[in-house]
Order: structure tokens, then sequence, then C-alpha cells
């Protein structure tokens, strides 16, 4: 006792050296720190730049694909040709197909150039007239048989351009590369440049290109991503139907009440396991067991969402379950010390708890699922699909697809028009999952809050 | 020991309410309680004192089968209350721990408003009929808890922002709105501080007007405030039980008198 004190009065009496001077041992250990904050910030600055440099690549690629180049003229509504019989009977009506709409749009497109006095120097009738996407015919037609008194009137029609006229506009073809362009001649750029003057060719927001539904490599112009939207819908309600019951479930079990045996631990690292299987897989199984073994369709959103709910389950569970561990024992103690069951004690008071854990694992779960491409392509939702699925529960056995999917088949085609309509589907797929993750931010904020 | 007002104090009720007889504790293979034999009376304050890790807590958790939630501990023995074995299989330890209501050692109120906190046990319990029923258990389980002024206008507010003392008082609150006959303590006051805890220990003395009150402390002095009775543990086995005045002036075993005047402990 008194060696110590003595010995501390003494250091204390002669300093070893000045605290004004950092020792070499200091030294050291400061210079370390530097660099390693250095590292730290080094690789955020790296992981921000690559982050940056990738999204400013696919909005300069995709922004353009939300407008779309439309020729608007009048188009008169010939009885003689939509409607031989005379009698307006949409029976009748359907007989005629898209080519006697062609017609009827090709002889309104020439007659009013000739009315502007827009000369077409050269170009033969068909030339000109191939500027009018061959979405056109379609569309019109769907108009008039929905309405068939329209027949004899003269409407205003406003329709899609080619997809290369599209991409005159917006720079993607030069009079360099329609010289070498089989679908386009530098003759017809020309006649776009005289129709934009004359405001019959007008660039506007593209809503067909999140309602409309995929369409062929010859139209590109037309291809939407309206299926998409409605399976990825269709697949995330299901999934969230599917996977938030059965995986708060489980985790409530083997958090709360499972015995601590070999079973729950066999249980529990194969739950790890799972998180961890390749997606594909998963579609593998999912082909096997719901398509070839339950005999369940094709491409539905399903059998997509059933293969995407065994992929996030696993996510689900162990979000869930840390969740669940997060919260105080005493909680549980104070529930359990007054009389309430163990039920009570973990709807009443552990779950409120765990809810903004559990509702963060679960968006980015679904997230995930929703940014998931392998597994679909398995179990066909790949395939060209130019139909909406109907209204649930029906619709959820009808074939669609995904976005992402409809990403990947769209940078499969050899269109460029189709890649730039595969970067705006990108953008479409973060805005969704941007807000996913603002929901799950509010969420949490919300829940949290309370106390 | 200058506060030796206990002795002057009476025991109320000679009634026995729990008697325990020949309880093992095991957790595991490790033993935590043996040979226990003891009888808590009825409205009277029984505290539990003895050097930590001797099992006071442990014992205290038998006798609302708090321990049936650790897995690996084992109880065998006899706990009579009221003339039935707590550890019968036919007893539901949710219904008993009604009845033996618990206050533990860290205040630990639900995230949820004052009103709610205190209401919780009754709501679940059916002890009410309607909303005034459920108003009236409320505000005179927080009278009782002798909180009832310092809260009575933010009984909505969150009991998660009282201060310790009031927290520990609103977990009493809780405790009691349940109509519980008995009261553990697991050493309620050693979160608290001075004022609090004197507090705490006046809200003990009057609650033992209604309910046996088992409180497990680590100061003696506060065994010899509030209690009217003293069990002394040592090493997982009791060593001593009698009046409070008697244990503290003539302890007749050893170890007792070694641990009061701070040989063990
Ligand atoms: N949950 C538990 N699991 C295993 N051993 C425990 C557990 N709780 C307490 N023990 C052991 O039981 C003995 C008694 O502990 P406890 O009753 O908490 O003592 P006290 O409250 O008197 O300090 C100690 O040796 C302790 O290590
Ligand atoms: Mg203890």
């Amino acid at each position: 006792m008194t060696d110590a004190t003595s010995g501390g009065l003494s250091a204390a009496a002669q300093p070893k050296s000045s605290l004004l001077q950092p020792s070499r041992l200091m030294k050291k250990r400061n210079a370390a720190e530097t660099r390693f904050k250095a590292y730290g910030i080094a690789a955020i600055v790296l992981s921000l730049a690559t982050l940056g440099f990738m999204l400013v690549t696919i909005f300069s690629d995709g922004v353009s694909s939300f407008f779309q180049a439309k020729l608007s003229f009048p188009v008169e509504l010939t009885a003689r040709t939509l409607d031989p019989k005379g009698n307006r009977d949409r029976a009748d009506m359907v007989k005629i197909t898209t080519l006697g709409y062609n017609k009827v749009l090709a002889v309104a497109f020439e007659k009013e150039l000739a009315a502007r006095g827009i000369a077409i120097e050269g170009q033969s009738a068909k030339d000109v007239v191939e500027m009018i996407s061959k979405d056109a015919a379609g569309s019109l037609r769907a108009t008039v048989l929905a309405n068939p008194s329209l027949v004899g009137s003269t409407l205003d029609a406003t329709v899609l351009a080619t997809g290369r006229i599209d991409g005159y506009l917006k720079g993607r073809v030069t009079m360099q590369t329609a010289e070498r362009d089989s679908n386009v001649t530098p003759a017809q750029l020309q006649l776009a440049d005289k129709l934009r003057e004359a405001g019959m060719l007008t660039s506007s927001f593209n809503w067909g290109f999140l309602t409309m539904p995929d369409a062929s490599d010859q139209r590109p112009e037309a291809a939407g991503l309206g299926v998409a939207i409605l399976g990825s819908a269709y697949m995330m309600l299901l999934v969230l139907v599917t996977c938030v019951p059965v995986g708060v479930a489980a985790s409530i079990y083997l958090e709360e009440f499972a015995p601590k045996n070999f079973w729950t631990d066999a249980i529990e690292v194969n739950i790890s396991n799972l998180a961890a299987v390749p997606s594909i897989v998963f579609g593998i199984l999912g082909l096997a067991i719901f398509i070839n073994f339950a005999g369940m369709p094709n491409s539905s959103t399903l059998v997509g969402a059933l293969v995407l709910s065994l992929m996030t389950l696993p996510t689900i569970i162990i979000a869930t379950r840390s969740a669940i561990k997060a919260v105080p024992p005493s909680i549980r103690d104070a529930a359990l010390g007054i009389g309430a069951s163990k039920m009570q004690s973990v709807f009443h008071h552990v779950l409120p708890l765990a809810m903004p854990g559990i509702l963060t694992g679960t968006i980015l779960g679904l997230a995930s699922a929703l940014g998931e491409t392998a597994p679909l392509l398995l179990i066909g939702m790949v395939a060209f699909v130019d139909n909406y699925p109907a209204a649930p529960m029906e619709g959820f056995l009808d074939p669609a697809t995904a976005l992402p999917v409809q990403v990947y088949g769209w940078a499969q085609r050899a269109d460029p028009a189709f890649i730039e309509r595969s970067s705006g589907a990108i953008i479409v797929l973060l805005v969704f999952l941007v807000a996913m993750n603002v929901l799950a931010i509010l969420l949490r904020r919300r829940f949290e809050r309370r106390w | 020991m200058n506060d030796m007002r206990t002795l002057e104090r009476i025991v109320n009720s000679e009634a026995i309410k729990i008697s325990a007889r020949n309880v093992q504790v095991h957790y595991g293979t490790t033993q935590a309680i043996k040979d226990l034999n003891v009888d808590i009376l009825d409205k009277t304050v029984t505290a539990f004192i003895g050097p930590s890790g001797c099992g006071k807590s442990t014992f205290l958790r038998c006798l609302n089968r708090m321990n049936d939630t650790i897995e690996s501990c084992r109880v065998t023995g006899q706990i009579m209350m009221d003339g039935a074995n707590i550890y019968d299989p036919r007893i539901d330890p949710v219904q008993l721990r009604a009845r033996v209501g618990m206050v533990f050692q860290k205040p630990n109120p639900f995230p949820k408003s004052i009103y709610d906190n205190v209401a919780y046990g009754p709501k679940i319990h059916g002890l009410t009929r309607n909303k005034a029923e459920l108003d009236e258990i409320v505000e005179t389980s927080i009278r009782k808890a002798a909180l009832w002024n310092e809260v009575k206008d933010r009984l909505q507010s969150p009991g998660t922002g009282l201060s310790g003392g009031q927290q520990q008082r609103l977990c009493i609150a809780r405790a009691i709105a349940t109509g519980p006959e008995v009261l553990l303590m697991d050493e309620p006051c050693s979160a608290l501080d001075p004022i609090a805890t004197a507090q705490v220990e006046e809200l003990i003395d009057e609650l033992r007007a209604q309910f046996s009150v088992v409180i497990v402390t680590h100061s003696m002095q506060q065994a010899a405030r509030v209690s009217q009775r003293t069990a002394f543990f040592h090493l997982g086995s009791l060593v001593e039980t009698g009046e409070t005045g008697q244990i503290f002036t003539s302890p007749k075993d050893p170890r007792t008198e070694a641990y009061i005047t701070g040989r063990i402990g």
C-alpha cells in the first residue's frame, strides 16, 4: 500500500516525458488511425462513384424510352372499307382485319400530306406510309370496334411513328446510319423533318410504355411494360400473402416456443443455408414441383410467386427472428409475471416491439424478390406475352411476365430501340425498389416513434 | 445497525400463506437450492437476505413458477399455497401468477401508456365488465402504489417516460392491479436512488395490510426497515429464519451472525 503510494508520488514529481510531445508509440497509433480512415473514405468514394456511373448510364440510355414520336392527322373512317354491309354491326365489322385499317390510314396520311403541300420527293407512297408504326392499324381497329358509330366520321388520330423515326427524333438514328439501314431511308428522315416543322410529327410523354403489353420485333415503338408491371404486382401480392404469415409464424414458433434441441438446431442451420441457395435452384425446384408435378400453368404469376416465396421465406424468417430476439427479455418477464399466457406475451408485447424489424425485413425480402430474374426464366415467364392477365383470382393462373424478365427479354432483341426500352424498364424497376425501400423506412419510423 | 424499530413491530397475522417443504432446484446439473423448508406468513413482509448467488432469486421465482420459463431449471419438493401444491400438474402457472404478483429488479414497464400498463392485467384476466370499473381499478392500484399524484394528469403518456423510481412504483401498481394475494419483489430498489428507495420502502410497509410480501434484498438495513420476518440464505440453503428483530440482534447460527456483521457476503 505504502509502496504504491510513494511510487505514484515520485512518478508524479518526475514526469517521464512531456505530455505536449507525443511518444513514438502514440505517433504510430495515430498514423494507423489516419490510414484506416483514409481507406474507409476511399472505399466509400469508390462505391459512390460506381453507383453514380451506373445511374448515369441507365438514365442516359433509358429516359428517352419515356418519350415517343407520334404522328397526328385526320383519318376519314370510310364506311365502304370498314363496314361494307353498312349496318354498324360489330359482329360483321370484326371480319375486317388490320389490312383494311392500314389502307384507311395510308389514304388519310397521303391526303393530309397533299393537303399541307408537303412534297414526297421521289419516294414511293409505300415508303411514306411505312413511317407509320405497324401498331397503328391495330389500335385504330380497336378504337373503331369499341365504338362502331365512329365509322363514316373523320377522326383526329394520333398514331405511333415507327421506331426508326422515333430514334431519329431522339438522335439515335442519323442520316449516316439510315443509309446502311434497310428499315429506314434518308428520304424518310428528311420527310420526318418536314412533318415536324408542320407539327404533324411530335414527341410526347409515352404513357403506352407503362401500360401497353410487349410487342413483336417489328414494332419496338409499341412495346410497353403493362403486362410486366401487372405480373410483378400480382407476384408481390401473392408473395406477401404467402410469405408473411408463414414466415412470421415460423419465426415466432422457433424463437418463443420451440424447445432447444437437435431438431430445432438443424432447422435453424437449414434456414440459414436456404437463404444462401442460388436463386436459379429455386427455379428448377419450382419447375419440378409446381409445373411438372402439380400441373400448374406455365408462365403464370401463381407459379412465379410460389417460387419467389420459397426464395424469400428464409430471408423473412431470419429478419423476423432477429427482430424478435432483439426485444428485451424483461418485457416477456413483465407480461408473464402478471399472468399473461405465453401467447399473450408474444402477441401483445413482443410482436409490436419487433414490428419495425419484421416490416423492414419483409419489405427488403419482397424487394429482392421483385428484382429476381433467374428462377422466373426457368418457369417460362420469359415467353412473349401480349395479353394482360385477367383480374385476380383467375388472373393468377394467366401467363404474364415480370419487370426484370422484361428487361432481360428486351436486352436480347436486335433492334436498338429495344435496348433503349430495356434501360427504361430498369428505371421503372428501380423506381419500384426505391419506393419499397422508402416504404420500409417510413413504416419503421412510424412504428418506432410510438414510444 | 442503528435502525432497530423492527423490534416493536407487531406481526399482524400468524396464518401461513405459503409453505415450502424439501424444495430442491437444479439448473441443468448444478444444484441452486438444497432442501429448503420455509413458511411465509400472510399479511407480513418477509425478507430474503444472503450473499450474491445463494439462490434467493431462484427460490423467489419458484413461488410464482417463473422458473418454468428457464428451460434448464428443475424444481422438486412441495410448495403449498392455501393448501394446494403449486407444482401440482393440474395447476396452471398462468393462473397462479395472477395471484402471486412479481416486481423485478430492473423496472420493466411495458412501452405503453401508464394507464395501459396498469390496465393490462385486469384486462387479460377479465376482472372488469366495463371501462368505468377498469378506470377504478387503475386508479386504486396507482394510488396504492403511491404514484397517483405524480401521474394522474398524464395517464396516457408512456410509462417508459417516468423516472426510475416512478417506473418501479408503476410496476408495483401493475402487479397490484390483478388483485394478487402475494407480492414477490426481487431487489426492487437496487436500481433506484435513495429517495426513490425510501418511497418504495414506505409503500411496501403499506402493502402489508393487504398482501403477503416477499422481498429479496441485498441491503440488510432495508431488510431491517421493511420486514417483520427474515430468512437468511447461504450457498443454496436456508440457514435461519425468524422474526427480523431476532435475526438481526441474536442470530442463532454463526453464519448468520458472520453475514450480518459483515464477515461473509
Ligand atoms: N438461468 C440460470 N441458469 C443457470 N444457472 C443459474 C440461472 N440463474 C441462476 N443460476 C445460478 O443459480 C445460483 C443462484 O442464483 P440466484 O438465485 O440468482 O442468486 P441470488 O439471487 O441469491 O443472487 C447461482 O449460482 C447462479 O449462477
Ligand atoms: Mg438475485
